[in-house]
């Protein structure tokens, strides 16, 4: 047990930070975001560093992984990094054509990332198997979206099709999901309280500082707790190799942190927050994005407490 | 980073619960059910803890000068873990392991050590804690308590209130004012406090929480030595300071949440309830908070083990040991209804255990205005 990066681990983190501060940002992300942009630059960046394939190195692993999904969403990276670097690896066994989307069989047409995706990872739990599909021009279209992340609507038919992994392997997917999810959560709820207290420190009215009212700072250490518990629950099940109840677990947690970090984060920043000018929706729109997908957290919930004490699903 | 347990530490927990099969009584759940406080578990506890002790495991973490193994702090937290999960076999007695003693070790005199630090270590005898009174509750530094120098004796009177174990203890690490003069935290000191001197009289407060949970010690004319003085005179603050950094997660009580909730989960899979998805979102819902109350107090023992200074994470492991216990305390009677109100049934016992976990030790709101100015960096209001 040791909850502090070993020098190697810090390397890694601080080499993606550095790709980041080039490549990444708020600023960045919000004019991809006008246009449903895929930052592929980016993506370029971190792939021919390595970063993608560090999972599957040897010397690294789902941890150091789940480390670099972390700061991409820190820094709202507009790619699909936990579907790349976490999810494929731990289900396929092998990196796969990226960007990686992420949908169920039975699950909504519309997909993270699924306009620009060229593998779709398919959970599908009926037929109890996972499939591979790898996308065609035309397989899936944009979204108009709000919740900050480049969003498609995938082909009709195609969530039933592709190449069959083992047998068992949508158990495998729906675990590393939600390891990547609660990773991506855990980072983007850091941000969103950072830009939060950073704007309600500077901002004055009474008089005085909104951040020194105990009504507001409350709050917002009640935000800190859950985003703190959410990092480590995220990182431990990545560490772990996401057995399903903790996985669960690090997802019913991050889910449920995300909306009440969303609700507060938006109620005290006042009507700015909900400017295109302001950080915060930057990262608040994609913290509902995450707390809806793979059914919500009460999926989420059920699946942890199933794995934990059986009980059908 | 990495998050497992190393082959010492998983070989230690095995053979601690197996001890544990063996050493609790078959109707301890029972017994537990009044709380650490209880006559009969401040009974069980000095069997008990001296059985630990004969064992080398009650003060392991402790250096081998004072009676201790130099065992990791991870160890102490894996018995720590067991024992909270458990309703805490050790009584009163793991605030003499987990703080009472670590404070005496950094400010005692070489007496103090000697006379205290050994009885603790062989887990024979009880202390209790005088912090809290009438007019001083979370503002602990308004305390009035007085003990004015008399030669070599402080004569102190004054009031302390929720004093759990007051009935039971022989000793009372004891907060006062030594300069009447003074205001907040200067003046203040500690004292080390034989229960038996005269002038203390200790009154039970019933409660809802359970039997002998709560007691206001009344001190009249008492005179204690000044050799029963903790540290520097005036100087107390900086010895409360420390140890209530252990004390905020002294107490594993993410661990008696998880423990209750898989018991409350054993319950209703008897009755046939686990396929309700209902019922499987509650426990869910609980089970995570509790996961993340465990990796946040353990962030408090891998600081500690890096040397790292205390810091606003005890603070923030606390609160979530709060939403923990008082998530599970509800969840019990929410899925028992009218069945839990009989006293002693396990999820009335746990309700009602669980209830002051947002006011002992510190209220929530002093913890989060810590976590606002300390973890957050917001200012002070």
């Amino acid at each position: 047990m040791d909850f502090e990066l070993s020098d190697d681990q810090r390397a890694i983190v601080e080499a993606v930070e550095s790709l980041l501060a080039q490549h990444a940002g708020p600023k960045r992300a919000i004019e991809l975001f006008a246009n449903g942009q895929y930052d592929f630059a980016l993506e370029a960046a971190l792939d021919e560093a390595g970063f993608l394939e560090i999972a599957l190195a040897g010397e690294t692993g789902p941890l150091e992984a789940a480390l670099c999904v972390e700061a991409v969403a820190r820094a709202a990276g507009a790619i699909a990094m936990g579907g790349s670097t976490l999810v494929a690896p731990g289900v396929a066994g092998r990196t796969l054509p990226g960007p990686v989307a992420l949908t169920t069989a039975a699950g909504s047409a519309i997909v993270r990332f699924g306009a620009h995706a060229r593998t779709l990872l398919i959970a599908d739990p009926k037929a109890g198997v996972a499939r591979v599909v790898a996308l065609a021009p035309g397989d899936a279209e944009p979204v108009r979206s709000n919740f900050g992340y480049p969003m498609g609507r995938i082909a009709p038919g195609l969530q039933a099709s592709g190449e069959t992994l083992a047998e068992g392997s949508h158990e495998r997917l729906f675990a590393w999901w939600r390891v990547a999810l609660a990773t991506e959560a855990a980072g983007t709820m850091r941000s969103a309280l950072g830009v939060t207290t950073d704007y309600l420190k500077q901002r004055r009215q009474f008089g005085r500082s909104i951040a020194s009212f105990q009504a507001v700072q409350h709050r917002l250490a009640e935000c800190a707790v859950m985003v703190e518990g959410a990092r480590w629950l995220a990182l431990e099940a990545a560490w772990r190799g996401a057995p399903v109840e903790a996985a669960a677990t690090a997802a019913a947690y991050a889910a449920a942190a995300a909306e009440r970090v969303f609700l507060e984060t938006h109620q005290l920043s006042g009507a700015i927050g909900y400017t295109r000018e302001h950080d915060l929706h930057v990262f608040s729109m994609r913290l509902e994005a995450l707390r809806l997908e793979l059914g919500g957290i009460a999926s989420h919930q059920r699946a942890l407490a199933r794995a934990r004490w059986g009980g059908a699903a | 980073m990495e998050f497992g347990w190393t082959a010492d530490q998983e070989g230690f927990r095995r053979e601690f619960l197996d001890f544990l099969r063996k050493a609790l009584p078959q109707d301890w759940e029972e017994l537990a059910r009044d709380g650490p406080g209880s006559d009969v578990q401040a009974e069980f506890s000095r069997q008990f803890c001296s059985l630990l002790a004969s064992r080398g495991w009650l003060t392991q973490h402790w250096p081998k000068e004072y009676g201790g193994q130099d065992a990791s702090p991870w160890r102490h937290a894996i018995l720590g873990e067991e024992l909270w999960a458990r309703g805490e076999p050790r009584g009163p007695q793991y605030m003499n392991v987990n703080w009472i003693g670590p404070t005496i070790m950094a400010f005692g005199s070489k007496e103090q050590k000697s006379e205290h630090l050994p009885r603790i270590s062989r887990g024979e005898v009880l202390w209790c804690q005088g912090f809290s009174e009438p007019q001083a509750g979370s503002d602990l530094v308004a305390l009035r308590t007085l003990a004015i120098r008399d030669g070599d004796a402080y004569v102190v009177n004054g009031t302390k209130i929720w004093t759990s174990y007051a009935n039971h203890a022989e000793f009372c690490f004891l907060v006062v004012r030594s300069d009447p003069e003074s205001k907040r935290h200067r003046g203040i000191s500690v004292l080390l406090m034989p229960m038996s001197l005269s002038g203390v009289r200790i009154r039970e407060i019933p409660s809802v929480v359970g039997e002998r949970y709560f007691h206001e010690v009344f001190l009249s004319d008492v005179r204690v030595p000044v050799s029963c003085r903790l540290g520097a005179e005036h100087d107390g603050w900086s010895v409360v300071t420390y140890a209530l950094q252990f004390e905020r997660v002294g107490a594993a009580r993410y661990a008696r949440a998880a423990f209750t909730l898989d018991g409350l989960a054993a319950r209703l899979a008897k009755e046939g309830r686990l396929e309700d998805p209902t019922v499987q979102e509650k426990l869910g819902r609980a089970r995570a908070i509790c996961e993340a109350a465990r990796l946040l107090s353990y962030r408090v023992i891998d600081l500690r083990v890096h040397g790292q200074p205390p810091s606003a994470d005890s603070n923030v492991a606390r609160v979530a040991g709060t939403f923990a216990d008082r998530v599970v305390g509800e969840l019990g009677l929410d899925l028992f209804g009218p069945d839990a109100f009989e006293y002693g049934g396990f999820a009335e016992s746990n309700f009602r255990l669980a209830m002051t976990a947002g006011v002992a030790v510190g209220a929530t709101e002093v913890q989060l205005n810590l976590i606002a100015q300390r973890f957050l960096g917001l200012p002070q209001e």
